[in-house]
């Protein structure tokens, strides 16, 4: 169903991609842990590796958490797909894509 | 009275006074006309491109047959009482019998979240005495309007005198517009004033006024009254009956739409569905300001929601509609599944993100967490209990749980995405919707459907994180973002320590029964 309007309703999304650049929204679903009220999103470049992610985006953000530990084991999945990122791969490369939601797990 | 008694008597014996009722017709249905040289849909151009059939306005019943000179004279005789109580308080002092400086946080967010809305029902009440092709509902709707205005007005006048004493409460304006919490009901409101006439109606005359009211409104003024702030309190009494004018026209609305024409069922029926659920959303944050927010608590949330919801709309109200063919409303069973966990996600949200907020928050004592098992004894130990536990050992441990980051946001309520799986509550819900090649989230299936329903008008939803990452809010530092809120130091953060908490302290101090002049012995 399109909204009714009383005349030509078009306007542009104000969060489309292109708005950032080279870089894109994502967000990271601490699944099992309840300490985070909500996923993090961060502004991240779509060439950056997992492992630059990991290190300057995902760690500093979790270390808030007292009981975190950056070195244990995680499973990821992206949408109820399982991903097993290598440390060089780009987030482009890995499929992430603008406002996807990578799930993390204790493995 | 100046008139002598003799003249109001021959006046009276010329002027013929005409009965309420006949009186209240001739102000309303006899100023209307039919245009003789204008086209009736030029006059009236936005009354039927949504869909709605309505075939006699004359139908419409005026329950209150109120006159501008009555309202007036019944408001000023209001407001001259109100007035009184506001300088009796600030003279008084009365800010030191609030029963603590934590109270006014609930009060921050009334005047930053609700007050603005007030406004924004004026102008759209005022939208609607103009463009309502009817004169009864055209005059109801002047009458509301001219309510809510008084209603910000009151309402800044009332709160203005803690503004002197405390934090949080000195750009509620700006911050409205801007801040992230905020943007809960700014957005839920513009969703409403950016819709035509009748949704209008249903979404904020029936939905909000109606339907939802006393989980809405009701609580801050209920919150006042047995938390020593009698302005508030005499704000909600002389508010109160404008609110019910308010209740019954939103009544009278969806009823003469349902009445108008059988096509008109299904569209109110949408409306309903889409309205309840964004009023519900809203509504979190009222369920932690009861729980959390509240030094002297009134009732609980789940107490609220069974009887102000489930008893009086789900039972009274929805076996009324069934005449009509209404059903209760789509996702209903998703909020009350949520009714004992509600207030507890949505204040564990404010909670960690209070750094970045105009008011302040604090873990819960003993006290209060005994209060929350026993008022939630299926979820509050099982659930909540342990992240509290493990915040009172991280603030041993110097830490105080402030995210360094920003939350993931539902592209429709705009709330952190801390909404649970219906029947999990340890599962945070993940909705994504792909719209023209790109995703949206959403935090549940009721802000997926009203999302899918109008992607079109969604996508240009101002999402704080997204503007933020765009470099639309003041710069990339939390600094420069706190300072386009226009926060000050002492707005934020925690509250034991904070500027409020220690000038309490230091106030009652000085005057140690709190009320001043007669001290303990
Ligand atoms: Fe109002
Ligand atoms: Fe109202
Ligand atoms: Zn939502």
């Amino acid at each position: 169903m399109a909204v009714k309007a009383i005349g030509e309703y078009r306007f542009p999304s104000r969060s489309r991609q292109e708005l950032y650049g080279d870089d894109q929204l994502v967000s990271v679903w601490f699944a099992d842990n309840p300490w985070w009220c909500a996923a993090a999103m961060f502004r991240a470049p779509q060439a950056m590796t997992w492992g630059d992610f990991w290190t300057q985006m995902v760690v500093p953000y979790a270390e808030e958490d007292p009981d975190w530990k950056a070195d244990a084991a995680y499973s990821f999945s992206l949408w109820g797909v399982p991903l097993t990122p290598r440390p060089d791969q780009t987030l482009a490369e890995l499929g992430i894509e603008h406002k996807d939601v990578i799930a993390l797990r204790a493995a | 009275m100046t008139i002598a008694p003799d003249a109001s008597r021959s006046a009276s014996k010329k002027t013929r006074k005409l009965p309420m009722k006949q009186r209240y017709q001739a102000l309303t249905r006899d100023l209307d006309w039919e245009p003789s040289y204008v086209d009736p849909k030029d006059m009236f151009p936005y009354t039927e491109f949504e869909g709605i059939k309505i075939h006699d306005w004359s139908k419409w019943e005026d329950p209150f047959r109120l006159t501008v000179d009555a309202y007036a004279k019944y408001q000023a005789e209001k407001d001259k009482r109100l007035y009184a109580v506001l300088d009796g308080f600030a003279q008084g002092q009365g800010h030191l019998s609030l029963t603590d400086a934590s109270y006014l946080n609930t009060m921050k967010l009334f005047l930053q979240g609700v007050t603005p809305l007030e406004y924004q029902a004026h102008r759209n009440f005022a939208y609607l005495a103009r463009h309502l092709a009817g004169p009864g509902p055209r005059f109801a709707a002047l009458c509301q309007s001219i309510d809510e205005i008084r209603h910000a007005q009151t309402e800044i006048h009332t709160l203005s005198n803690y503004n002197k004493y405390y934090s949080g409460l000195h750009n509620y304006l700006q911050q409205h517009d801007r801040v992230w919490y905020l943007s809960v009901p700014k957005s839920f409101f513009d969703d409403a004033l950016s819709a035509g006439p009748f949704e209008f109606l249903i979404a904020i005359g029936f939905s909000f006024e109606y339907l939802l009211t006393n989980l809405l409104f009701v609580p801050f003024m209920s919150g006042a009254s047995f938390n020593g702030d009698l302005p508030t309190m005499t704000f909600g009494f002389s508010a109160q009956s404008d609110e019910s004018r308010h209740m019954t026209l939103g009544l009278e609305a969806i009823k003469f739409l349902l009445e108008q024409d059988e096509d008109n069922v299904p569209i109110v029926q949408e409306w309903i569905d889409k309205w309840f659920w964004r009023g519900y959303r809203v509504t979190g944050l009222v369920a932690q300001m009861l729980d959390y927010m509240l030094p002297r608590k009134v009732m609980s949330w789940k107490e609220a929601f069974e009887l102000y919801f489930e008893q009086q709309m789900m039972q009274g109200l929805f076996q009324d509609l069934a005449f009509y063919g209404i059903t209760p409303p789509r996702h209903v069973e998703q909020a009350l599944s949520e009714k004992e966990i509600l207030s507890h996600q949505v204040y564990w949200v404010l909670y960690q993100f209070s750094h970045a907020a105009a008011f302040t928050t604090s873990v819960p004592d003993d006290e209060h967490m005994a209060w929350l098992s026993a008022t939630y004894p299926d979820t509050f130990d099982k659930y909540f209990r342990p992240l509290w536990e493990k915040e009172r050992r991280n603030i041993a441990a110097g830490g105080r749980h402030f995210v360094r980051g920003l939350p993931q946001l539902c592209q429709v309520c705009q709330i952190p995405m801390t909404f649970t799986e219906p029947g999990d509550p340890t599962t945070i819900a993940q909705r994504v919707s792909v719209y023209e090649g790109e995703k949206f989230n959403t935090c549940s299936d009721g802000c997926q459907w009203i999302f899918e329903r109008e992607p079109e008008k969604y996508v240009q939803a101002w999402l704080p994180v997204h503007q933020i990452y765009q470099g639309n809010c003041g710069g990339p530092t939390l600094p420069d973002v706190l300072a386009w809120y226009g926060l000050q130091d002492g707005d934020s953060g925690e509250h034991k320590g904070s500027r409020d908490d220690l000038n309490w302290q230091r106030w009652h101090a000085q005057t140690p029964t709190g009320l001043g002049a007669e001290g303990e012995q």
